[in-house]
């Protein structure tokens, strides 16, 4: 069988994802530490202050890696969904519903931190303004769907029902990101997009490197969690005992 | 206004809740576990 398949297939099998994703873990942490400890040196040491903003520029080296990010992780829940629904892959259900946590850990980030931005800069913690209200309806779909999967017993249904609610949740991504364009918001709009950057380099690097460490932790943190999952669903089974 | 109680607030948050997210789901497999294998040893005692 051709390697790759071989990796996809055995991805499907709980006691081969156990132990592939415990070698893994140490490495992504790793790079998560390695990149952050990068992306803050230079963030707050060696970046110069914005000639609008001024310092408080360096909550963007939290800010936008964190709204990139909460994005990022409903949308791969939608395609994670769309699998477990359609092959029926348990890995998939359980890496699906391990990822909610975390993008809602990274929506709280992304808003608390908008929020402290916005109070130096705007003159306000909050407006109802298309950006943020869309981003604070994405928190309420990741608790959405932690909460419809906690409401069942039985977890393949209840993985069922949580992966319906993501791949309908989607919808609010494009809203999210076109927001900015679409109605008259108090939130600028992209300055980086797919024709370039209007960031300068002492700033879009660490910015950069912020934003691929928090993969890194979206990783380790995902694997983390989804290992805790198959424990506490096949605690019964052969490959859990055999593992004590 | 002086922007460093807001940078430090947003650098301290976000470090809870990143600790957070990273430290519950170790402490809970740890727990679960530790309970699995005295469950395990106690059906071991009973044969």
């Amino acid at each position: 069988m051709n390697r790759f398949i071989l990796f996809f297939h055995n991805t499907g099998s709980p006691p081969w994802f156990y132990r592939f994703s415990g070698k893994l873990i140490p490495w992504l942490w790793l790079g998560f530490a390695v990149l952050t400890v990068i992306g803050l040196y230079m963030g707050l040491f060696l970046a110069p202050p914005d000639y609008q903003q001024g310092e408080s520029v360096r909550i963007m080296y939290l800010h936008v890696p964190a709204a990139w990010l909460s994005m990022m992780i409903f949308g791969l829940m939608a395609i994670m969904g769309f699998i477990a629904l359609v092959w029926r892959i348990r890995v998939m259900e359980v890496l699906m519903i391990s990822s909610a946590p975390i993008g809602a850990a990274f929506t709280v980030i992304a808003l608390i931190t908008g929020s402290l931005w916005g109070r130096p800069t705007w003159g306000t913690y909050w407006v109802w303004d298309a950006r943020l209200t869309s981003e604070l309806v994405l928190l309420f779909l990741y608790f959405g769907v932690i909460a419809l999967y906690n409401a069942y017993d039985e977890p393949r249904k209840a993985a069922r029902a949580a992966s319906l609610m993501a791949i309908v949740g989607v919808v609010n991504l494009p809203i999210i990101h076109y927001s900015v364009l679409w109605w008259n918001t108090l939130h600028q709009g992209s300055s980086i997009g797919t024709s370039g950057s209007g960031i300068h380099p002492s700033m879009l690097w660490p910015l950069l490197i912020m934003a691929i460490a928090s993969k890194f932790f979206y990783g380790a943190n995902l694997l983390s969690r989804a290992r805790l999952q198959l424990l506490k669903q096949d605690h019964r089974k052969r490959w859990v005992r055999e593992l004590l | 206004m002086s922007h460093t109680p807001f940078i430090l607030a947003s650098y301290l948050i976000s470090a809870a809740v990143l600790l957070w997210a990273a430290l519950s789901p170790m402490f809970s497999q740890r727990a679960l576990l530790k309970q699995l294998k005295n469950r395990q040893a106690h059906m071991e005692k009973e044969q």
